[in-house]
């Protein structure tokens, strides 16, 4: 691909650049991209409590899978629950243990525990629930309250009767921590009745914490920033109007 | 042998990618006002930072003078530069929001959502402000029009080329002589699907359980995504959150649709039904999206987890689409790509997102015409091969109205395929640098080279820096189609080792 030198629309041929400017103008960009990267990582809300330990569970996939041996077909418990019959004692699983080895947990009896996120979807016989159990939901609590960062959310799909789907008050989201819960179900990887995928059909569910609004403090230097490049704005686009109307006319 | 620009070319280009840039803060205007009315007071004035910022720098760029024109290939190098310096102005609100872990990570978001790619990098999303998650997918918006395209046909100064500019943007032919009418027309269809898709998915989202007005947010997010074939979602757990089969069907037919080339839509706007069966873009990307769902099944269906064909129908099938149509929502976790789907199914996956959409729809990857024109040629070699050496062989294919196969057609489609593929490796070769396997390197490697935006995982915040560059740059490139990518590739390289 090569630039040619091209003539204005009046014909004369534009010098090309000495090299001394082309590395001028690169350095002018590389000082503006720097300075837009400063200002936004100096604006950026403050770390947080530094007391926070929370404890490194991101899966990393180069990692060997170590999952444990799927129980035979007459031990598993999905019938066990639907007829309400004494079950062994739900195993206690996290998402990223659910997600890993579906086939070692389809229909076993799970105790689950994690944060209602997003909403509560009513269906016939009850409701679905986003049941998160990352970092976030923990004592961590969600972004943008502190920097530590753990990735994307973690969790599972819960279907709760309709007699337990009342039991959730507040769901997490924007500006919301919501109900921490635990559930005690039965695992499946695909669900016969919905077709859905990875999900726990809960049996009880207990609120432990329940949600709460949440509201970050307000950012001083961020409203400072944010008055001072705005009047920036205002007087650069004007005169930049202006100068286009001189010209216009001239 | 190359010649170093002028000061006038690299005016004219700043000028001009200046626009864009202004562009970009006057469209941080609308989730301003959301994060105002929602009470999300610090990423108020993130936007206020963000929009200040892009509005100084688009008008400051206007004071450049030039009396040079823009022609071709200065208007390919505005379309790279555009698409580079757009990702830096979006980036500073998604920072300054408190999700990502650094700059590059809030750029990479930036480049996701512009490219309509939907890899992410955002820390707890499920907490994001819907100020900030309604930006990823205006960013998502602005990208499947064609950046370029609305700001310049909005500023109308560009003339003649802005046609150039569209298909830098890996756009295709005009629809109509007119490219402003070209783009109002653009801007109809849009409206018209925005109208029935947030209408419908509203109504699901509000009888499913949503509130009104939290329906109302999600089911236009979504539509953005669905319908721009993009990736990005409301909730981390993408479409499977909803828990809901008719929002599936409603998400694939704006995804279909998305991938649908806009000339297509003007055919049967226009009434022309026939269009859909003659097309030969059409017909390619029917037979593809038919023969790899098979075989998906087929790969699925071994692994024993599905026990009935409508669960797996279900799941494969809206995978298919998503895939084929590069958009990226799931209807499962993207962790059981790996411990639940076996080798076959995804291996699938790849290849749809591989091969993409329309030509001259908001869908990357190959694309089905290329498809479609390279499989006519072969059709012709083995034609000739068999015919008597005197015969004289002509393949033609329906494209709006009867073409004839032409060499220079087919050796421009192997080219462009070929790069595509060089793009899915690179990627790819990386990731086995790096200890992922190979199919999971080349799975996410064809998602953000095709803007295909699935993930098996391996994009994630604490992911090494130089793979987030290189996806990055696979999104940019993948998403222009080559030619605008090497277009600025050259200015640059002429600017460092030009002649005078």
């Amino acid at each position: 691909m090569s630039a040619r030198p091209r003539g204005r629309a009046g014909g004369r041929a534009d010098k090309p650049l000495r090299r001394g400017r082309v590395l001028l103008g690169t350095l002018v960009a590389v000082v503006a991209l720097a300075g837009i990267v400063g200002l936004a990582e100096a604006l950026r809300p403050p770390p947080g409590p530094s007391t926070i330990a929370v404890a490194d569970e991101r899966a990393d996939l180069r990692a060997p899978l170590h999952c444990p041996t799927p129980a035979p077909p007459d031990e598993r418990d999905d019938d066990a629950v639907s007829t309400l019959q004494p079950a062994r004692p739900p195993v206690a699983v996290s998402s990223s243990e659910l997600l890993d080895c579906p086939h070692s947990f389809d229909r076993r009896r799970v105790r689950y525990r994690g944060e209602a996120v997003g909403g509560v979807l009513r269906r016939e016989g009850g409701a679905w629930a986003q049941i998160n159990d990352d970092v976030y939901a923990g004592p961590a609590g969600p972004l943008p309250g502190h920097r530590s960062y753990r990735g994307h959310n973690a969790g599972i799909g819960v279907f709760l009767p309709d007699e337990l789907a009342d039991e959730l008050g507040t769901v997490g989201g924007p500006g919301a921590q919501g109900d921490l819960v635990e559930v005690v179900g039965v695992f499946r990887r695909v669900d016969p009745g919905s077709q859905e995928v990875a999900v726990i059909r809960a049996a009880s569910v207990e609120v432990l914490r329940a949600g709460a609004p949440r509201s970050d403090p307000p950012l001083r230097d961020r409203q400072v920033a944010a008055a001072v490049l705005a009047a920036l704005a205002l007087a650069t686009a004007g005169t930049e109007r202006l100068i286009a109307r001189r010209r216009e006319r001239g | 042998m190359l010649f170093r620009p002028s000061a006038d070319d690299l005016r004219v280009i700043g000028r001009y990618t200046g626009k864009v840039v202004y562009a970009v803060g006057v469209a941080m205007l609308l989730p301003l006002v959301v994060a105002v009315g929602a009470g999300e007071r610090n990423d108020a004035y993130a936007f206020v930072v963000g929009a200040s910022l892009a509005i100084t720098v688009g008008a400051a760029s206007q004071l450049l003078r030039t009396r040079t024109t823009l022609d071709a290939a200065r208007g390919l190098a505005v379309v790279g530069s555009a698409w580079l310096v757009a990702p830096v102005f979006g980036a500073v609100p998604l920072l300054l929001s408190g999700h990502y872990a650094s700059y590059l990570d809030a750029y990479f978001e930036g480049m996701s959502g512009f490219a309509t790619v939907g890899l992410t990098l955002a820390n707890d999303l499920d907490h994001m402000a819907r100020s900030v998650n309604l930006w990823r997918h205006i960013m998502q918006l602005m990208g499947g029009q064609g950046i370029i395209l609305v700001v310049l046909t909005i500023f109308a100064s560009a003339g003649a080329v802005i046609g150039t500019l569209h298909t830098g943007e890996g756009r295709g032919e005009r629809i109509l002589p007119n490219i402003t009418h070209t783009a109002r027309f653009i801007l109809r269809v849009v409206v018209a699907y925005a109208g029935m898709g947030m209408g419908l998915l509203w109504l699901l989202l509000w009888r499913g359980g949503l509130e009104a007005a939290t329906a109302a947010y999600h089911a236009a997010l979504l539509f953005t995504t669905a319908f721009h074939t993009a990736g990005f979602a409301p909730q981390s757990a993408s479409a499977a959150f909803y828990r809901s089969q008719p929002v599936e069907v409603v998400l694939m037919v704006l995804m279909v649709a998305g991938a649908f080339s806009f000339a297509l839509h003007y055919q049967l706007w226009q009434g022309r039904r026939g269009e859909l069966s003659r097309n030969l873009e059409t017909r390619t990307l029917a037979v593809s999206i038919i023969a790899i769902f098979a075989v998906l099944a087929v790969g699925l269906g071994r692994t024993g987890v599905h026990t009935d064909f409508g669960g797996l129908f279900r799941v494969g099938f809206f995978q298919t689409i998503n895939a084929h149509t590069t958009t990226g929502l799931t209807t499962i976790p993207h962790r059981l790509f790996v411990t639940q789907w076996g080798a076959l199914a995804p291996a699938m996956l790849v290849t749809a997102m591989a091969l993409g959409g329309m030509a001259g729809s908001t869908a990357g990857g190959i694309k089905a015409i290329r498809i479609g024109v390279l499989l006519k040629g072969l059709r012709r070699d083995i034609r000739k091969v068999l015919l008597p050496e005197n015969a004289v062989v002509v393949e033609s294919y329906h494209s709006t109205t009867r073409r004839v196969l032409r060499d220079d057609l087919v050796r421009g489609a192997a080219t462009i395929l070929l790069l595509y593929l060089l793009l899915y490796l690179a990627g790819g070769i990386l990731g086995l640098f790096y200890g992922y396997e190979l199919t999971l390197s080349l799975f996410e490697s064809t998602a953000a080279g095709a803007t295909g935006g699935l993930s098996v995982g391996i994009v994630r915040p604490d992911l090494e820096w130089p793979l987030k560059l290189l996806y990055i740059a696979q999104m940019f490139i993948g998403r222009l189609e080559f030619l605008a990518a090497l277009a600025l590739g050259g200015y640059v390289l002429s600017m460092l080792r030009g002649r005078t």
